[in-house]
């Protein structure tokens, strides 16, 4: 096994065994502290459970991205602290861009406690293909890898199908069988992307189960994988708006 | 087919990625696509298709891991012809 694969590993058993600690307050923290609430809560983490008990094909989360706390949101709308610890490898792998999140030494420990692997965004494709292996290895050992597909935050605040990174199209190429779970978050007060979401803010989510095909190879392969998520993405947020009406 | 002339139609292919023209009009084969050219990393991809198109090859997902440079392309290119 690679020094990655073993680091990845150790970091998986620390934040596991500090599990007990971190989930439950950062659970307080959103519901009583920030006051969020996900609408049909119950019924996400219904099916999130479901996905996760039928079949042991990889599983991704694949979500729009409008603030820098969307992977909160979306791991505490999909389980509650209960679920979590005792379904630990069901807590998603995040994805931060690392330049947010380096910047002082506990922001670092928090990553590397809270189940991150860190991206450089615009850095060289060895580094990005480094950060892919690293969610495809966690994939196939049934953890959970958390991703946007637009690559960072949508900056005219709707998902955007020219920013769609291949990179997850090249992830689920390399994960036989993947399923993904594509999820369109949005607080009722976001008009654009931003850094965090407003207190009390009320967020709603669609999700939607996909098992993504393509008869491409390579690189057009790839790509194609990945447009097909971000457009069922911008489909799911054609309906998020539909609904507000 | 000569470096040189890859490296032509390599330049011409980057040319509306590229958001620093200046920096293109004295591109070598040690101008770093992403950082000099300041070509988006998101149409890197778009650009190594353009390069199948082009040249009429393939290139397999770990090859574009070998992109950085301008001499990168015309190395790839030329291994591919």
């Amino acid at each position: 096994m690679a020094d990655d694969h073993r680091a990845l590993l150790r970091q998986l058993a620390v934040s596991r065994v500090l599990s007990p600690i971190w989930v439950p307050i950062f659970t307080a923290l959103m519901r009583w502290g920030l006051r969020w609430h996900v609408e049909e809560m119950a019924a996400h983490r219904a099916m999130y459970a479901r996905l996760r008990t039928e079949s042991n094909a990889p599983l991704l989360i694949c979500a729009n991205h409008l603030t820098m706390y969307d992977s909160f949101v979306i791991g505490w709308a999909l389980g509650g602290p209960g679920f979590y610890l005792r379904n630990f490898s069901a807590m998603p792998w995040n994805t931060p861009e690392r330049a947010n999140f380096s910047s002082t030494w506990w922001k670092r420990v928090l990553t590397y406690v809270l189940k991150c692997v860190p991206v450089e965004r615009g850095s060289d494709r060895k580094a990005v293909a480094q950060v892919l292996d690293r969610i495809r290895f966690l994939a196939e050992r049934g953890e959970v890898g958390m991703i946007f597909p637009e690559g960072g935050r949508s900056r005219t605040g709707r998902v955007e199908i020219e920013s769609a990174a291949y990179g997850v199209g090249r992830l689920i190429s390399a994960l036989p069988g993947c399923r993904v779970l594509c999820i369109y978050l949005r607080g009722e007060h976001q008009e654009s992307w931003s850094e965090s979401p407003i207190n009390g803010e009320r967020f709603r989510m669609k999700l939607e189960c996909v098992e993504p095909k393509t008869d491409a190879r390579g690189l057009r392969g790839s790509l194609d994988l990945s447009r097909q998520i971000v457009t069922r993405l911008v489909d799911m947020e054609k309906a998020w708006f539909d609904d507000r009406k | 087919m000569e470096a040189t002339e890859i490296q032509e139609r390599v330049i011409k292919i980057l040319t509306p990625y590229v958001k620093d023209q200046a920096a293109l009009a004295s591109a070598g084969p040690e101008t770093n696509i992403l950082e000099d050219l300041k070509v988006n990393s998101a149409r890197l991809v778009d650009v190594v298709l353009a390069f199948e198109d082009e040249f009429d090859i393939e290139i397999a997902d770990e090859d574009v891991d070998t992109v950085n440079l301008v001499g990168d392309c015309v190395t790839l290119i030329g291994q591919k012809l």
